[in-house]
């Protein structure tokens, strides 16, 4: 099923884990979309399900009931091929502690998934250049991921998110590792992406920091939506 | 989509230097095993076409012609004529020559001794290419011709007929009319043929000389011999088509332990890299899962942003399969290099006895063919992949999130 507009959907979604033989419900049976172009934080204290909902969009964990659409596309259906392939055309990720391929620069980092898309040689060293350069590191192409900072690996790994134009970017604590400078960069480069490219965002995060730049605020608790709404970021 | 197999390979290439030590280790091992390898399996061939020229050199040829029964009854009542002019069917290519021998058994007497030989009647100039009277060490003279009338005895039996050379000595055998003949021979040398076997065993004379002797015309065997590489199945089925009622028989069949032992040499050639190689097996399996487990995490990762599940089990594969042709090239070129260092043989003189018993020279030669390096790279290849095939599924067991879960 594909809404109009809607990028995400998720309909009576539950996630319960066993920890130990102890059943943990780590989501409840939750129904949430997202918009296209929308800046969503999904917020709530450890061991809420917000992570559990992010992964369960990214197609990274399967739930126990109900399900997920991404783009119009079911992710219940897909094998874990062609999940490799959604994730691979229509999300970027951008993680925690960043996830670079340490045996490649930073201009190959970025060009990995768009080898793996079958992009032209020429084409990914443009396209590569031209989001480093956007992204303020243009100049730190041919680093290896160990010559630099946190901040740095972080805008590679969106840069690497983005580079390939995805309907959907999922960013999962991407502040837990930065300080609050980095941090700061960091958001206006999301915000400036959310906005100029349209890309649509979607966080987890604890950051206060984070959830003020994000449109819209769901606050789990529980492995339910306590509140979802929209905030002064969206009409800034 | 297909297998972006440039950015696996740039990406193996670059994986197998993140753990530099290990994977030296580990390379070191593919080197040392495979040009062990090489190097045992010229040496077993060397010993095992030792063994095939021997037998072939021992005037056994790669083939002989005999008159049915000859073999159950060997005199030269069981002799047979060629027609004039002819020849085996042998593309010159493949012929290094040919012969006909009078060979039959004989009482020789010295003033002390008597001993029971094989006389054969030879023609010298066709033993040239044909057995090891050719290139053998004579003491005194060899025989001129198959006109020449006089006797050529190894060293042992000389000794034994406690004779020399220059001496004469009788010889009784039986006559194409089934009578016995006697003759005295003058000794015109002696031969040593590095072990006492052919010494006591053999005593030759002209041809010509002894079918005089025996009152005939015929002869009791025609010895082929083929140059390296001939097609003895081929050559084998084309002289058969062409000599009637004579037996062929091939050196397997004349020469049964060495055959025996030759088609034993290509067993323990792959028996030996089996055992090498499967053993080099675990180590690299114990390598790659090592390297495996501690990237879970980035494999996790790479799943996570689409790299398919089969594009990170090629991936393992590529990085085995790299490691496996680097030890693969060194560890080759090392055991050719080792096999051309011992390209002028091993001396086995100390043991002449012991290995004249299994039918080798005293001089082991290792002798390296392509056929055996090929065999070792496709089976280190092949061995290679089914041993990284379990760490690459490893790799790909763990679910995505649970790898992106684990620590680095």
């Amino acid at each position: 099923m594909k809404t109009e507009g809607t990028v995400v959907e998720c309909r009576g979604l539950s996630r319960t884990y066993n920890d130990e033989g102890v059943p943990v419900k780590a989501l409840d049976a939750v129904d949430f979309s997202v918009t296209r172009g929308d800046f969503v934080s999904l917020a709530g204290p450890s061991g809420s399900g917000k992570s559990t909902l992010l992964n369960l969009i990214g197609g990274l964990d399967h739930p126990t009931s109900g399900s997920v659409f991404v783009d119009g596309v079911e992710l219940n259906d897909l094998s874990t091929t062609q999940l490799s392939d959604l994730r691979l055309n229509k999300i970027g990720f951008v993680f925690q502690s960043y996830n670079l391929i340490p045996v490649l620069s930073a201009r190959e980092n970025v060009e990995f998934i768009m080898q793996l898309q079958g992009v032209g040689t020429s084409e990914r060293r443009q396209r590569s250049l031209d989001i480093l350069t956007s992204l303020g590191i243009g100049d730190l192409g041919e680093r290896r991921p160990g010559e630099l900072s946190g901040g740095q690996q972080q805008r590679v790994a969106v840069a690497r998110a983005i580079v390939t134009r995805p309907a959907l970017l999922l960013a999962d604590e991407p502040s837990a590792n930065l300080d609050s400078k980095t941090t700061s960069e960091l958001l206006d480069l999301l915000r400036l992406i959310n906005r100029e490219h349209g890309v649509t965002i979607v966080t987890a995060t604890h950051d206060a920091l984070v959830m003020s730049y994000a449109a819209r605020q769901v606050h789990l608790k529980d492995g339910r939506i306590e509140s979802d709404e929209r905030t002064a970021a969206a009409a800034a | 989509m297909t297998m972006p197999m440039k950015l696996l390979v740039q990406l193996g290439w670059r994986n197998l230097w993140r753990q530099r030590r290990r994977n030296i280790m580990l390379l070191a091992a593919i080197f040392v095993a495979v040009a062990a390898v090489v190097l045992t399996n010229a040496l077993i061939r060397g010993v095992q076409y030792d063994m095939r020229d021997s037998a072939v050199r021992n005037l056994t040829g790669n083939m002989k012609l005999y008159a049915p029964g000859y073999r159950d009854d060997p005199s030269i009542l069981q002799g047979f004529e060629l027609a004039e002019g002819w020849q085996p069917a042998v593309a010159p290519a493949d012929l290094l020559g040919w012969t006909q021998r009078v060979s039959v058994p004989a009482v020789i007497m010295s003033e002390r001794e008597t001993r029971g030989v094989t006389l054969v009647g030879v023609s010298p100039q066709d033993e040239r290419t044909q057995s090891f009277l050719g290139t053998v060490a004579i003491d005194g003279e060899g025989l001129r011709d198959a006109d020449d009338g006089r006797i050529l005895l190894g060293s042992e039996l000389l000794a034994q007929l406690s004779t020399q050379v220059g001496r004469r000595v009788v010889v009784i055998t039986q006559g194409a009319d089934g009578l016995n003949r006697e003759a005295g021979f003058k000794v015109v040398g002696s031969y040593d043929a590095e072990g006492t076997g052919l010494e006591k065993a053999f005593a030759f004379t002209g041809r010509a000389a002894l079918q005089k002797l025996l009152d005939t015309q015929a002869v009791t065997e025609v010895s082929i011999r083929l140059n390296d590489g001939a097609n003895e199945t081929a050559v084998d089925a084309a002289v058969s088509h062409d000599v009637g009622a004579l037996e062929l028989l091939d050196w397997r069949a004349l020469e049964p332990l060495a055959a025996a032992m030759y088609e034993y040499s290509n067993v323990a050639i792959l028996v030996l890299f089996l055992i090498v190689m499967i053993a080099l097996s675990f180590g690299l399996v114990n390598t790659l899962i090592t390297a495996v487990m501690e990237r879970v995490r980035e494999f996790g990762m790479l799943r996570a942003i689409g790299m398919r599940p089969g594009q990170i089990v090629v991936q393992v594969l590529v990085e085995s399969t790299l490691i496996m042709l680097l030890g693969l090239g060194g560890g080759i070129a090392a055991g050719i290099g080792l096999t051309v260092l011992f390209a002028d043989g091993i001396d086995l003189s100390n043991f002449a006895q012991g290995v004249e018993m299994v039918g080798l020279g005293s001089r082991l030669t290792p002798r390296l063919m392509w056929d055996d390096v090929v065999l070792v790279v496709e089976l280190s290849i092949f061995l290679g992949l089914i041993g990284s095939g379990y760490p690459a599924w490893r790799a790909v067991r763990v679910k995505v999130l649970d790898a992106l879960r684990r620590g680095t």
